[in-house]
């Protein structure tokens, strides 16, 4: 348990810096934001990977403890975590034999996705669908990787750095093109196919440092207050990539919905840009970034901290497309 | 926007300690010349602040040579990247020597962005008694002129001029953090976090990139080059280490990117030192080669390992900084102190090793007998002549009289940036905004 807390902690104090890493002179620095990355990674793999029943039933609603069970527990030899029986709140609708948030909301399968993140080995099924919706915001080049990441996300629950941040679209390779493909997301569109116009897969807000980078950024110049931002008109996108913004992503997903208010706190404004993930622009080369940024800019969507608050994360992702 | 305006505020602490310091003086970089003369530190306001040692005097047989200002230039400005909306600090990050070829000295110093090549030069003398112009440079109505004369040179109270010579810029998109002249003499690299360039002295508007560890997807992004450097002997070797702990020796001859490395140096991780942090306090912040070229020393967050150049699978020798911060890493990860990227250096005869730490403390260890000591490099304990003492930090729960706590430790006061003189036991070390030059006893 104190291993839940502690992590949890870290998790806190990893997304603060990365904000923080936004005003810093000087620019962000490549360095410490991916060494920031995968504290906040290794962090996250074991606050979701640390079972802890009693946890659950004793929380107030919106305490940090995270329910589900991870799906990395759920693969072959890894030690089941606890079935969603196990926990103390009621189970969501059953989506697949996965996790089961107790999310209020109606997407349970959600949870599951960010939780995922670092291991998800290739599982076909209906819980993409609520993946997917993250995972286009995340940006799944996963697809392309196949169930590469499953290894990745193994049982020591230190997930080597990129792999950490994938998001497994769940997607074979081959279903790129065809959403309703059986065994591929059903629901909504599947990540791999979100925009064929772009030569390069989205930019994740997860995995797409430079994206989050200038909604960050935008988060800046709007004022530290947290108070609700208006539009903000974000400045361009420095070159240096941001891979902790993965991580803030994927955090921010994992945490329950209750907890969004205490992101939104750690945050301030720029919270919406944590969210908002530039449907166009996709990750160019750092000599083609300032084009690609800037076109993903216009057209971006301020939300106000309070209506923030009422969207559940998945609604937000998907507005900002 | 609401960052930091002014970062040159004066610390709060300088009513307690009478060393308040800007920030702008804070010491970024420190670097012995080829001959050990001069001495050049960079700091955090973008000056460079040269010092040369005395000649020696007959008269004070005790009184070795000592340090003394010999210039100071303004290197580096802040500067604005308006196309990215990124301030660019003008901080310098390294300054390396290169050798002298005449009576000028030429330093390269460099900020996050651009390299400059200075030259440094003495004036003695000035020219007097021109024809067209009067002593204070206004020009004299020829017609008043009857006599003709040669100008003499008359000597003047030395000046010692800086003047940029070459200035290599845009070549970088990430931060620069190593810049290496070859053995050469005629080429450099800079390295920056993702990317190393081969330069030329005498071109500043082409580079050769020799290494390209950028991903096609950022995403992909697991490691970063934290420092590089030239073989001391073969001007075609160099090494670079990344933040995941390894050492990559590349040769320029194999081809002209040099993304495969000739020698890799990793040591596999001990499973039970297994942390959350286990990845930031691998990231080597420092490699140097020996001068004899047959060993590189790196340096991560609590230790300093030597590598033969002809063993790649684990170090020869590791030595502790400060082990006694291993089970501290979530607080210094809170304050950032984690992320400190601390310095080594070799002795001229690559015998003893020395690198800093926190409360002002930097640490020894001769390769020879083992033996390691902590010294400190503060007002108090330094009256010229005073011969430091060893401080010892105590780890258990029995502290002996001399010994410093580790919860005691200042983290604020960091030595990141040492050197050692070429030939002769004479240190530079570089305590935030002070410089302290400790030489050994003379008997």
């Amino acid at each position: 348990m104190e291993f839940k807390l502690e992590a949890h902690r870290i998790v806190s104090i990893s997304l603060g810096k990365i904000y923080n890493s936004r005003v810093q002179r000087g620019g962000i620095k490549l360095h410490k934001n991916l060494l920031v990355s995968l504290v906040l990674r290794s962090a996250r793999q074991v606050y979701l990977s640390d079972p802890c029943p009693g946890l659950y039933l004793a929380g107030p609603a919106g305490s940090p403890a995270m329910p589900p069970p991870p799906p990395q527990q759920q693969q072959p030899g890894e030690p089941a975590a606890g079935p969603p029986a196990g926990w103390g709140e009621p189970p969501p609708p059953p989506p697949p034999a996965r996790a089961a948030w107790p999310e209020p909301e109606p997407q349970p399968e959600r949870p599951a996705a960010p939780v995922t993140g670092a291991g998800d080995a290739p599982r076909g099924g209906e819980v993409e669908a609520a993946e997917a919706a993250w995972r286009r915001v995340e940006g799944a080049r996963e697809a392309a990787e196949g169930g590469a990441a499953g290894p990745a996300g193994g049982s020591d629950g230190f997930p080597e750095g990129p792999r950490g941040t994938r998001r497994q679209c769940g997607c074979p390779p081959g279903a790129e093109d065809r959403p309703g493909a059986p065994g591929a997301c059903p629901r909504l569109a599947c990540c791999c196919a979100p925009r064929p116009a772009e030569d390069e897969p989205p930019a994740p807000p997860a995995v797409g440092p430079r994206k989050r980078g200038a909604a960050g950024v935008g988060g800046g110049p709007a004022g530290g207050p947290a108070s609700g931002s208006s539009p903000l008109k974000k400045p361009r996108r420095n070159s240096e990539e941001q891979p902790g913004g993965a991580a803030a992503a994927a955090a921010e997903e994992e945490m329950e919905t209750g907890n969004v208010a205490n992101l939104i706190s750690i945050f301030g404004s720029s919270f919406s840009g944590l969210l908002r993930k530039s449907p166009g622009g996709g990750r160019e080369e750092a000599e083609g970034e300032e084009s690609g940024a800037e076109a993903a800019e216009p057209g971006q969507i301020c939300c106000d901290k309070p209506v923030l608050r009422d969207m559940n994360p998945w609604s937000t992702a998907i507005v900002a497309f | 926007m609401e960052e930091d305006i002014d970062t040159r505020k004066i610390n709060n602490s300088f009513l307690r300690d009478h060393s308040y310091a800007t920030e702008a003086d804070i010491i970024s970089t420190v670097e012995f010349n080829h001959t050990g003369e001069l001495l050049a530190t960079g700091d955090k306001g973008g000056r460079v602040v040269i010092f040369q040692r005395e000649q020696e005097s007959k008269n004070q047989v005790h009184r070795r040579g000592e340090y003394n200002v010999y210039s100071t230039f303004q290197s580096h400005e802040p500067e604005f990247d308006y196309l990215k909306s990124l301030e660019i600090e003008e901080k310098i990050n390294k300054i390396r020597w290169l050798p002298q070829q005449n009576a000028a000295y030429f330093l390269l110093s460099t900020n996050d962005k651009t390299v400059k090549l200075w030259k440094v030069s003495e004036r003695d003398k000035r020219p007097e008694g021109y024809n067209l112009k009067d002593e204070e440079g206004r020009l004299r109505d020829p017609a008043t002129i009857t006599t003709l004369r040669v100008p003499v040179l008359r000597p003047m109270d030395l000046m010692v001029e800086a003047t940029p010579r070459r200035v290599f810029a845009n070549a970088h998109t990430y931060h620069i953090n190593s810049i290496s002249v070859n053995s050469d003499y005629e080429t450099y690299m800079s390295a920056d976090d993702l990317r190393i360039n081969l330069w030329n002295f005498e071109i500043t508007n082409q580079s050769f990139n020799i290494v390209d560890i950028k991903p096609a997807n950022m995403e992909e992004l697991t490691e970063v080059i934290t420092a590089a450097e030239f073989h001391p002997h073969h001007c075609n070797s160099f090494v670079y280490s990344s933040s995941k702990g390894t050492i990559r020796l590349c040769d320029m001859r194999a081809s002209a990117l040099c993304d495969r490395h000739s020698k890799f140096f990793e040591e596999p991780e001990d499973p039970s030192n297994r942390s959350f942090f286990s990845e930031i306090i691998s990231s080597i912040s420092d490699v140097k080669f020996s001068h004899s070229g047959r060993y590189i020393m790196t340096r991560d967050y609590l230790t300093v390992k030597v590598w033969d150049l002809n063993m790649e699978n684990r170090p020869i020798e590791t030595y502790q900084v400060h082990d006694y911060l291993r089970s501290k890493l979530c607080s210094l990860y809170e304050n950032d102190c984690i992320f400190d990227k601390f310095e080594c250096v070799w002795n001229g005869s690559d015998s003893v090793i020395m690198t800093g730490s926190y409360n002002n403390f930097f640490r020894m260890f001769d390769r020879n007998t083992k033996r390691d000591v902590t010294l400190e490099a503060s007002r108090e304990n330094s009256k010229p002549r005073a011969i430091l003492k060893p401080r010892k930090v105590c780890v258990g729960g029995k502290r002996r009289k001399d010994e410093i706590s580790v919860d005691s430790l200042d983290f604020s006061k960091k030595i990141l940036h040492t050197a050692w003189h070429p030939s002769e036991n004479i240190i530079a070390v570089a305590a935030t905004n002070n410089l302290y030059i400790f030489q050994d006893k003379v008997n």
